[in-house]
């Protein structure tokens, strides 16, 4: 599968919220397995569509600088529904604290308005040239190709016509 | 295999519900529910199946622990809650299971709260049985 969680931002306040959009297709392959006859988003990808969304809302406030944003802690986790094929989860998220290498949130999910997940974020910020300087050329693709990322998933349709055009 | 007593298939199942779900033994008891008391959440039921699978020697076929088709069939679910058709059929589908609670509000998001230690012991043991008097 693509690990990508986010199909759609469409809220940002910089160093503060964002709102997100996961939609989920019948055909996601995991879903053979889970669970046969009753499809259903897995708890731990809910987590990560989360985990995301706030990656997203650090990498614009941050104007891209990390290569990296990696969950470091999540904490309080709770399921309360499940999100089945043709609904869309929403993700909004809220920052707790930013700095250049960590930050936190308070991130919950629901469909319409029913209450799917909730949970407390703590995100790390890196370049792997933080470690190994050789490895800055990486960071800078990783960062490239966020940036081009983030462009589609905040501009909608517009954006991908502008980008297959 | 010889016949495990209840505590015997209680250690058993403790072990692999520790292994799989990264607890302390302590908070493994019998009426603890899966996902409430233990923290697991929906990929760990595929991980606990397959380690009972082993630990046991015997086959699971997923629709048996968990009636899926049922969740999921219109007929027997409105407003995300199990109709009284619904509810009968869940009972027979889930002779391993206390529904006593679940039955006082049978709603659909509650169904993980019926997996309790309990409910996995109930269905090791049963399925031990029929494999034992299937020869």
């Amino acid at each position: 599968m693509k690990f990508v969680l986010v199909d759609r931002i469409t809220e940002l306040e910089p160093g503060r919220r964002i709102v997100a959009h996961k939609a989920l297709s019948r055909a996601e392959e995991y879903l053979a397995d889970h669970f046969p006859t009753f499809p259903v988003l897995p708890g731990v990808l809910m987590l990560e569509a989360m985990v995301q969304a706030s990656a997203w809302l650090v990498r614009q406030s941050l104007d891209f600088a990390p290569g990296l944003v990696v969950l470091k802690e999540a904490r309080n986790v709770t399921y309360k529904s499940f999100v089945a094929p043709g609904e869309v989860l929403t993700v909004e998220s809220v920052c707790k604290e930013l700095d250049a290498g960590h930050s936190s949130f308070a991130a919950h999910g629901h469909v319409g308005g029913r209450e799917i997940v909730k949970g407390q974020l703590t995100l790390r910020h890196l370049n792997l040239a933080d470690t190994d300087p050789g490895l800055a050329e990486i960071d800078e693709r990783n960062r490239a190709a966020q940036r081009a990322l983030f462009e589609r998933l905040m501009a909608g349709p517009a954006a991908d016509a502008a980008w297959r055009g | 295999m010889p016949t495990l007593s209840r505590q015997e298939l209680l250690e058993k199942v403790r072990q692999t519900l520790v292994d799989a779900l990264s607890v302390e033994e302590d908070e493994v008891k019998e009426a603890a529910t899966l996902t409430g008391d233990l923290g697991a959440e929906s990929i760990d039921f595929l991980d606990i199946v397959f380690r009972l699978e082993k630990a046991f020697n015997i086959k699971i076929p997923q629709e048996e622990l968990i009636p899926r088709d049922i969740l999921s069939n219109a007929d027997y679910v409105e407003n995300r809650r199990l109709n009284a058709t619904g509810l009968a059929a869940l009972k027979q589908s889930m002779p391993h299971a206390d529904l006593a609670e679940f039955e006082k509000n049978p709603e659909i998001d509650k169904i993980s709260d019926v997996f309790t230690v309990g409910t996995i012991i109930n269905f090791v043991q049963a399925k031990l049985a029929a494999q034992g008097s299937s020869g």
